[in-house]
């Protein structure tokens, strides 16, 4: 069994997502109440691939909502909880979705195996960082000829480089895809300069040198409020994938020629009956899910019981190859521009 | 988002500040562990073919109350009993009305799975932050009282259908009362370094466990927290 471990947008989603699936006292409940709720099982699944496989899993909310990220110990708990829940409730593969990642690994909570009477089985978890790093690098290479622009000749900058996901993508467009040239931003010098000699390239820029040059925008860091993206100096066409968490990247950069793509979202070649994706603004949420989620759904299809994408810069081109072909086999494919992408995707 | 706080430290267990909180928070403790004994021995008197299993869970309670006798005489404290006494009564009253009317489904979620829920996590919170005598007697008691707690659990589970009602009118009647102890502590508490919403979140993720083991839905269980939560 797989199992998906996610959590609202806002607290308002929060507490009107709790009204539709019948926990109406959740519903009525302060930010404080949330805060001391244990994580819910809130969903059972059932998938049937193209070639006829049928696998079970569950959606475990963890109560975790964005307005508790400033409370380190809540948030800790949230996901150590959830985690705990997942494993008792015997899911063999469980997709850490949302900031419960970001809040795994910046927490560093792998000191935190130990969670009451419980052991926590790290096989058991994936962060889907690979399937995700995958989909983007996918949605780059298909999304780009659509807009005129040939990757042979292309900047492609990726915000956010050397993170788990950052440092996969550049690594796949670098050995994969014959772009032009990688344009590296990430905040930290020493990280860069190490992604650097490991691609055997790629420039080194601040964000606000590289947009200009960019044909291509992969952004896989998450945004900060104040960031003001001046629209009027991007090149036209430009490709923007928005791969971080919140996608709240449209808000920032539109206007005519940008091209902004959800990043990181895959669609299911047929309905399945759920209501988690719902809220989680998906233009098709009968069908389309975060990346992170279908890597642990692909790992069941295949059999694979196994942290498949764990810790930081250990996605290798091996491990999409592998994960990327379980995608395409099992009915999974990456969100893409409308084909009347201009009038829909940009100007959101 | 920022990181975690740097290394834990332990509070200091020789101050002053310290023992005065542990005076009353160990008292809880003493307390809590006879109310137990003498809860399991009243139990028995309900469900006779079961006497003899709920005195050997009653012995286990009083070896516990004894070890964390010795904890506190350690560290040089003595426990404020007539406080744990006053702290303990509204819960104390009503498993007594529950026991003279009968109610053996009232008395076993009051005993074997609310209070053990909540001493297995505050145990769980307190033996990262004890003093090391404290928390190689912790750790020992712990492990017994998840033995009550599934005891309870495997009762309920077994008699669930004809159960159900009485259920709820015990956990609206109990659960609020657990919720205004632990507001009673938290200062206390947070002395001892556990802080409240640890205490809460923890106690209703053992509560939550032990009623879906019991066959409870999620959304049952949702319902009956809210009792504790909401208000």
């Amino acid at each position: 069994m797989f199992g998906l471990i996610g959590h609202s947008t806002n607290f308002d989603e929060a507490r009107a997502k709790a009204r539709s699936l019948g926990f109406e006292e959740f519903a009525e409940g302060s930010l404080d109440m949330w805060c001391s709720a244990p994580p819910q099982l809130v969903e059972r699944l059932e998938l049937t691939s193209p070639g006829g496989r049928t696998v079970e899993g569950a959606y475990i909310d963890s109560c975790f909502v964005p307005e508790m990220l400033s409370r380190f110990k809540t948030a800790r708990r949230k996901v150590l909880s959830a985690m705990e829940l997942a494993q008792k409730s015997g899911l063999d593969i469980t997709a850490l979705g949302g900031f419960t990642s970001i809040i795994f690994e910046n927490f560093n909570l792998l000191k935190e195996q130990q969670i009451r009477s419980t052991t926590l089985e790290w096989q058991r978890f994936t962060t889907g960082n690979t399937h995700t790093a995958w989909v983007i690098c996918r949605q780059v290479e298909t999304n780009a000829p659509r807009l005129g622009i040939d990757l042979r000749h292309a900047s492609v900058a990726v915000v956010g480089a050397t993170g788990d996901i950052g440092s996969a993508v550049c690594r796949w467009l670098s050995q994969r895809t014959g772009v032009r040239e990688l344009l590296l931003v990430a905040r930290q010098q020493q990280p860069l300069l190490d992604l650097q000699r490991e691609l055997g390239g790629g420039r080194i820029l601040g964000l606000d040198e590289a947009l200009p040059q960019a044909d291509v925008v992969v952004w896989v860091a998450s945004l900060p409020q104040t960031l003001s993206i001046e629209v009027a100096s991007l090149k036209s066409p430009c490709l923007m994938i928005d791969g971080g968490y919140p996608k709240n990247l449209d808000s920032k950069a539109n206007g005519a020629g940008i091209h902004v793509l959800k990043g990181g979202i895959v669609e299911f070649f047929s309905d399945i009956t759920w209501q988690m994706m719902e809220m989680a603004e998906m233009a098709n949420p009968s069908r389309q899910m975060f990346a992170c989620f279908a890597e642990a759904i692909l790992l069941e299809f295949e059999g694979i019981h196994t942290n498949f994408s764990w810790g930081r810069n250990n996605i290798t081109l091996d491990k999409m190859d592998l994960i990327g072909a379980a995608s395409l086999r099992h009915g999974f494919e990456a969100l893409s521009l409308l084909p009347d992408s201009s009038a829909a995707l940009a100007t959101a | 988002m920022s990181g975690p706080p740097a290394a834990d430290r332990l509070p200091d267990f020789s101050s002053e500040l310290y023992k005065d909180a542990y005076s009353r928070i160990n008292a809880i403790v003493i307390e809590g562990e006879q109310e137990a004994h003498d809860n399991y021995i009243s139990i028995g008197t309900l469900i006779p073919d079961q006497a003899e299993e709920l005195a050997r869970l009653a012995r286990m309670e009083i070896k516990h109350m004894k070890g964390f006798t010795a904890c506190a005489k350690n560290l040089g404290v003595a426990a404020d009993m007539p406080f744990a006494k006053k702290f303990f009564a509204p819960l104390h009253d009503n498993f007594q009305k529950a026991l003279a009317e009968g109610k053996v489904v009232t008395c076993l979620l009051t005993q074997a799975i609310l209070i053990e829920a909540f001493a297995i996590s505050a145990y769980h919170i307190y033996i990262p932050v004890a003093d090391p005598f404290a928390r190689k007697i912790t750790e020992g008691v712990v492990k017994d009282e998840y033995t009550h707690l599934n005891y309870g659990q495997q009762w309920l589970k077994a008699n669930l259908e004809t159960c159900r009602e009485e259920l709820e009118q015990a956990n609206r009647a109990n659960l609020p009362l657990v919720r205004t102890m632990l507001e009673q502590v938290a200062s206390d508490a947070a002395v001892l370094q556990m802080d409240q919403e640890d205490l809460m979140a923890d106690f209703l993720s053992s509560y939550q466990e032990a009623l879906l083991d019991v066959g409870l839905t999620s959304r049952e269980i949702a319902r009956l927290a809210a009792a504790a939560l909401v208000g």
